[in-house]
């Protein structure tokens, strides 16, 4: 082998790797753990409320519906070509989280400035144990060690993200214990997602119809009404809250007088919700379009037959 | 686990048929006064084998039981009953099990927490008019007449825990939301979708059980061998009250006739989806193994309008499988939603209006 052949371009792999994953092809064992390296050390230094200009793309769950995520490509636009902001839950769920999050990541590394990822509650050692990313680790490598990698990259994950100062993003919601953006700045975010407090709320958290804080009937986080959104925004200078963690049938859903907004980027969730996906195009002049979408055509996906239980009574 | 039941069950088949002769010349001269003598005696391997599968008292669980008698009727309900303070657990059990399953997750359960466990229509030692009208209506009436009974018009702040075909009773005592100090819904490892489809199979999967059991330690190690259950204490406190010893037959059968209640089925499952999203109480969902949501579960669960655990390690009867985790569950549920002994409690939580106004005692 000449030294011809060695890449000058030091992405040169890196482009490689992304052409394969783009065609739904999982990298090795060891590319993963070379690419979460990399990646680990650009998101270090990312901020707990990710600074990010517009235009953007604000992206909702996705759930390892690889090939969703391949047409919310086509319809939004190339990664580089149109900036992103996803807002979490890349893995569980779906067929292919393995390729979802690895390509997700490898767009991060090689171009940081072009698409932001924040953490969804499924970002979390626990949670994939149960929804199936653990699982298809497991059939996919022969071994837990992607899994592994993966989970511990997750918590380096950026919790939340501000377009141009006055959209802020993240997966689920507000929190009692959090009344503006510099208590969330201050926190130390690099760890499994706790249980309760105001990490975990910024994850687990919905909007509600009624006013003020609710138990959430998840199991964690809050629900919250439109006065505390209203307040939160007025506090912080917001214009809107844009959040991902509910499924919406019409793939977005405004709330709270168009103070806060729900997007869901997984269409027909599950294979079996029946439900639209959406993106949403925050321009140059910070005015704001939705794009909705239908399931991609699908390519060997196993049907939604499960095996019936053996129990009934 | 399935490979080790498998390898043991046809040799465990033979040794019980070969069994229920011997025992049938047994019963002859010497009728069976406990369960424990009717061990054949030339088979001390097996013998002592039984000894792990012996009969357990509910007395170790619960503190008392009680009758319920039904006012202008012959229906007359056993419950199960421990603890002092806190709400009411009150755990419906599911189709051929007793209020016994709940016994050994009660044990921990009712240091928080007040537990009634009751015998539905048709099971345990309960007794009423028609023992076969299992239908969902009811053994729904059914509840709700013991709870009448029980408490009258002023009942404490009440959790409904149900299993399986009794979680299907929960449900639909819940969606008549005619119980003002209900707070609470734990539905254990029933779904619709699921259900539904696995109808077709269950008489086949009812006729494939094992029928008649020399002994009740017979019946306590078939369950457990079998693979039904997995936790051999809760086989041997929930296992006997789910039999009755048939003079005719000189062997223990089925308490519960289910085969003849399949009239009954589709009307547990269907639609109970949907009546479980209705219900505008904190709801609870326990699943066993896997996620087996259907397509209005998913939709509700991705909504954030219930809480779902899988439990790993268990089989359908997770609450006697894995007792001390169904117990930690429970207790946290009523804990996280503030459930007191007469309500709901949310001191400070809603700035505006008060949420579950419906199930908060006034």
């Amino acid at each position: 082998m000449s030294l011809d052949s060695v890449p000058t371009n030091t992405h040169g792999n890196l482009d490689e790797e992304i052409s394969q994953l783009m065609q739904c092809k999982p990298l090795s064992e060891q590319e993963v753990r070379a690419l979460c390296e990399k990646a680990k050390e650009i998101l270090m230094d990312e901020s707990n409320v990710q600074p990010v200009k517009s235009p953007v793309t604000i992206c909702g769950d996705i759930h390892g519906q690889f090939h969703d995520l391949a047409e919310l490509f086509r319809i939004g636009g190339k990664c580089p070509d149109t900036n992103y902001l996803f807002m979490g839950d890349y893995v569980d769920r779906g067929y292919y989280s393995v390729e979802t999050v690895t390509l997700l990541v490898a767009l991060k590394v090689r171009y940081p400035q072009r698409i932001t990822i924040l953490r969804g509650n499924h970002e979390s050692r626990q949670i994939t144990q149960v929804y199936g990313f653990y699982d298809e680790c497991l059939r996919k490598y022969g071994n837990a060690n992607v899994w592994k990698t993966f989970t511990d990259l997750f918590d380096y994950f950026p919790l939340t993200a501000l377009v141009e100062s006055e959209i802020f993003c993240l997966h689920g919601g507000l929190s009692p214990s959090i009344e503006t953006l510099d208590n969330i700045r201050n926190f130390d975010r690099v760890q499994e997602v706790p249980h309760e407090g105001p990490m975990c709320d910024l994850l687990w958290s919905d909007p509600d119809d009624r006013c003020g804080w609710g138990i959430s009937p998840r199991g964690a986080g809050y629900t919250f009404g439109q006065d505390i959104s209203e307040q939160f925004n007025h506090t912080n200078n917001l214009k809107l809250i844009a959040r991902a963690h509910q499924l919406v049938m019409e793939g977005y859903n405004w709330g709270h007088e168009q103070k806060v907004v729900t997007i869901f980027s997984a269409p027909n969730y599950c294979y079996r919700c029946g439900n639209m996906a959406s993106i949403l195009e925050v321009d140059d002049c910070k005015e704001h379009t939705f794009i909705q979408f239908e399931p991609a055509p699908r390519r060997g996906e196993p049907d939604v037959t499960r095996r019936t239980p053996d129990y009934f009574l | 686990m399935e490979s080790s039941n498998l390898s043991s069950l046809p040799e465990e088949t033979l040794d019980v048929e070969d069994e229920q002769q011997q025992q049938q010349q047994e019963n002859k001269k010497n009728p069976p006064v406990s369960a424990f003598s009717s061990a054949p005696p030339t088979r001390p391997p097996t013998l002592s084998s039984l000894k792990k599968y012996v009969p357990l008292e509910w007395t170790g669980f619960f503190d008392k039981e009680e009758d319920v008698c039904i006012p202008e009727s012959n229906d007359v309900f056993h419950v199960y009953m421990a603890g002092t303070e806190g709400p009411v657990v009150f755990c419906l059990h599911g189709g051929g099990y007793s209020g016994l399953s709940f016994a050994l997750s009660t044990s921990k359960i009712k240091e928080k927490a007040r537990v009634v466990a009751m015998d539905l229509r048709g099971h345990g030692k309960t007794s009423t008019e028609n023992e076969l009208d299992l239908s969902v209506e009811t053994m729904c009436s059914d509840v709700f007449a013991v709870l009448k009974a029980m408490y009258g018009d002023s009942p404490p702040a009440i959790v409904l825990v149900g299993h399986s075909m009794g979680g299907s009773v929960a449900v639909h005592v819940a969606a008549k939301k005619a119980l003002p100090s209900l707070a609470g819904m734990v539905v254990v490892d029933v779904v619709e979708g699921t259900a539904m489809a696995s109808l077709v199979h269950m008489q086949k999967l009812l006729s494939s059980r094992m029928q008649h059991f020399s002994s009740m330690e017979k019946a306590i190690e078939w369950s457990v061998r079998g693979g039904s259950l997995r936790n051999i204490d809760s086989a041997r406190v929930s296992v006997p009250t789910t039999l009755k010893y048939d003079d005719s037959k000189k062997c223990y059968v089925y308490r519960t006739r289910l085969e003849e209640t399949e009239q009954y089925w589709r009307g547990w499952y269907e639609g109970l989806s949907d009546k479980f999203l209705s219900c505008p109480i904190p709801k609870l969902l326990l699943l066993a193994g896997t996620d087996r949501l259907d397509r209005s579960l998913t939709i509700g669960q991705m909504q954030g309008k219930f809480q779902m655990v899988v439990v790993r390690h268990t089989g359908h009867a997770i609450q006697e499988d894995t007792p001390d985790e169904f117990a930690t569950l429970i207790i946290n549920f009523i804990s996280r939603n503030r459930i007191g002994p007469h309500g709901i409690e949310i001191p400070g939580l809603r700035r505006t209006f008060q949420r579950n106004n419906e199930s908060t005692q006034q």
